[in-house]
């Protein structure tokens, strides 16, 4: 008897242990404070460290208002946000990125800011170029924390001894790379990336070329509606993208990413590269000063380059319980004041058109973004085609045929046409 | 309550558990394999019969991943078994320094796969790869290798990094199982006459043979299944050449958000697996095989 009521309690016992435990995982506590969750996406150890700081003014600020900051690995942060958004966990305010923006919105998942942005008294200043990357459908679903957008890097010193100057057109950028390399000294003139990002370069040459003829509001095809890949210029731009990766660049680099892209240059194996603001602090810390510079982006053959700012910012899941206190998060967080330091700190180009008034973005290398704004009719803004489900894959599958082209495994014409039949098929499946 | 009745109960949690966590996402991976399901389009979700399968079977790069699996798990699997027994071998007898020894060797297995991959990543760059320097510097190459970037070099390469990660494994089992062969039936079979050779086949390998039996056929599935290393080193370039079943997979969840295709090559990976399985232990009379 004995016994068996101690084993009915030792059965109780662990039986609450273990709904105990699964709960206390879950990690929710109550107090009467409004807590507001929050997960950034493009994470790292010196970023999180700036926004925390940013968050820990802001407690301070609003005693009530208390925020728990998620900061997964980049890695996995997407998909751990799209998990959480897929299980209804509780999450107010969420870093929403220009390519996943069109998905989040597909699936109702964020909320449109403009009920509030109407109210918000900074919002005259937001830069065009930020309110266009944040809105799909004619709705605003994020505010930018900073922009990326594409400038040239170059070794100047390389240049300046072979008496050569900073390159204005994509020819003129062949031109030049080749002249600076010298595989017997193991330097190459351009760090090609030919791994994961490779369409950063492909499409750019390719909208470039196309220039006038671009749908800059649906950029991968033309005013006529074809795609852009199906145009001649398209193959002139290739077929110089060819020669660019066969004489002037590392026959490694067929494979190279981002990391490798940036290593070869700061390590004196490259001497040009097509890189966003986000490296500049690491090209300070590994360079001496005066050994590289920056220069605007290349134009093609009709002196047009097609640029698109790129980014992420903060939105709002439409699941929130407290939408009043997130946006109050999100417009501190992108109030002139905060954010153009932390655009600072950061290295991105801040969100507000008053910025740029700060001598910090007048000198330096930050210069050649705030020139290249000031040329609109050379350098023109496109809206990348985040809103297709396949822009998603689209990174993958340029890389691959593009590798299979460089490596003479199909020609240009079957690998344009490849492309071309992506994107047709693309919109067909849009306009169901 | 009876004792058995406990019993039962007391399992319902560990069960639950199980169910939850382990069979759930099984079906829902097996029910998945048959429809439609793009991240992209979550309010779109439907049956599309055997498609995925279909398209899988049509698609170059799927057949060029299972030829890969098949060389990459072969050639992974009989270098490191080889170097892990030489290793093993080697470490059963006592010297100076063994433990320390012991332990940097293998350290090697306490990395994760997508670290290793960074690393040889990194090594193998044929600019500022470590490699490539070093076979210059000794003048065995004269023009700087693609590692790769060169179809000929990449999955040699990838295969190179994975022996490098799995030596130690071999080497931490097999060594155990090497102490447990008494010592008496080598100083008998010493007394016989017989050689160094002689006692290594006679002796030491049936003695161990139940856990090579077990160690080759779990290390099969692992490096079939396991993705993170070509994950990291070449994300399945240059051109898809050096992609497996696993990291195709992947490829489809994170770069296409298209679960109903990934999943399908999820249950093609679980059939292959049967079979492997079925062939290897009915080939080594699976009674024999060790537990641990």
């Amino acid at each position: 008897m004995r016994l068996k009521k101690m084993k009915a309690i030792t059965l109780l016992l662990s039986a609450v242990l273990t709904v105990g435990l699964i709960a206390g995982c879950g990690g929710k506590q109550a107090s009467d404070k409004v807590t507001i969750r929050m997960i950034e996406s493009l994470t790292s150890p010196k970023r999180t460290e700036l926004i925390q700081a940013m968050l820990d003014k802001f407690q301070e600020d609003n005693p009530n208002i208390k925020v728990e900051l998620i900061s997964p690995p980049f890695d996995q942060a997407d998909n751990k946000i799209r998990t959480m958004l897929g299980s209804k966990e509780e999450i107010d305010i969420l870093e929403v990125r220009d390519l996943n923006v069109a998905e989040f919105v597909n699936n109702g998942y964020i909320e449109p800011l403009d009920a509030y942005t109407d109210k918000w008294s900074d919002f005259a200043t937001v830069s065009a170029v930020s309110k266009s990357v944040g809105t799909v459908g004619g709705k605003m679903y994020f505010l930018p924390n900073g922009l990326y957008q594409r400038q040239m890097f170059y070794r100047a010193d390389w240049f300046k001894e072979k008496g050569l100057n900073p390159p204005t057109t994509w020819e003129e950028l062949y031109e030049t790379a080749k002249k600076l390399t010298d595989p017997s000294k193991n330097r190459f003139g351009f760090s090609f990336r030919g791994g994961a990002g490779s369409n950063g370069t492909t499409d750019s040459m390719i909208l470039a070329y196309n220039g006038d003829k671009v749908n800059l509001e649906d950029s991968m095809f033309t005013k006529d509606g074809a795609t852009i890949y199906s145009t001649p210029e398209a193959k002139a731009a290739m077929e110089l993208y060819l020669k660019l990766y066969k004489d002037a660049s590392p026959p490694d680099s067929i494979n190279w990413g981002f990391q490798e892209q940036v290593q070869a240059f700061t390590s004196g194996v490259t001497a040009i590269l097509l890189q966003d603001p986000d490296v500049i602090q690491s090209l300070q810390e590994k360079m001496e000063e005066g050994t590289w510079a920056t220069a605007p982006l290349q134009t093609g053959p009709t002196g047009k380059a097609l640029f698109a700012a790129g980014g992420a910012g903060w939105g709002m899941s439409s699941k929130s319980k407290h939408k009043e206190e997130a946006w109050k998060l999100i417009e501190y967080l992108s109030s002139p004041e905060v954010n153009t330091k932390f655009s600072k700190d950061y290295g991105l180009i801040p969100l507000h058109t008053t910025a740029t008034e700060d001598e910090f973005f007048k000198t330096g290398p930050y210069k050649t973004l705030i020139d290249m704004s000031d040329k609109p009719d050379t350098f023109v803004n496109y809206k990348p085609a985040f809103e297709y489900p396949g822009n998603g894959q689209w990174g993958q599958v340029a890389m691959e045929t593009g590798q299979a082209l460089l490596l003479n495994k199909a020609t240009l014409d079957e690998t344009l046409k490849k492309w071309d039949s992506y994107w047709v098929e693309q919109k067909a499946n849009l306009k169901q | 309550m009876n004792n058995r009745k406990i019993i039962l109960t007391g399992l319902i949690p560990a069960l639950l558990l199980v169910l939850v966590f382990t069979y759930y996402p099984f079906l829902r991976g097996i029910i998945m394999a048959f429809q439609e399901y793009k991240l992209f389009n979550l309010s779109n979700v439907h049956f599309i019969g055997i498609d995925n399968f279909k398209n899988a079977f049509q698609d170059p790069k799927f057949i060029m991943a299972l030829q890969n699996s098949a060389y990459w798990v072969f050639c992974s699997l009989i270098l490191q078994f080889l170097l892990g027994l030489t290793l093993a071998l080697m470490l059963k007898r006592k010297f100076r320094g063994r433990g320390i020894y012991q332990g940097l060797v293998f350290y090697s297995w306490a990395l994760s796969g997508f670290l290793i991959g960074m690393i040889w990543k990194w090594m193998f760059n044929s600019q500022i790869g470590v490699i490539n320097d070093l076979l210059l510097r000794i003048g065995l190459i004269h023009q700087r290798i693609g590692f790769l970037s060169e179809q000929k070099w990449a999955m040699m390469s990838v295969i190179i990094a994975n022996v490098w990660y799995g030596v130690a494994f071999f080497a931490i089992m097999l060594l155990a199982a090497l102490q447990s062969v008494p010592s008496e039936l080598y100083e008998a079979a010493e007394m016989d006459g017989a050689g160094g050779v002689r006692r290594l086949w006679n002796i030491t390998l049936p003695y161990i043979k139940p856990t090579i039996i077990s160690t080759l056929m779990l290390r099969a599935i692992w490096i079939f299944n396991d993705p993170s290393l070509i994950y990291g080193l070449t994300n399945g370039g240059p051109a898809g050449s050096t992609h497996i079943l696993s990291s195709l997979m992947l490829e489809h969840i994170i770069y296409g958000g298209d679960y109903g295709a990934a999943s399908a090559i999820g249950i093609i990976m679980i059939v292959i697996l049967l079979l492997y399985t079925i062939f290897f232990l009915s080939v080594t009379k699976a009674e024999k095989a060790g537990e641990f």
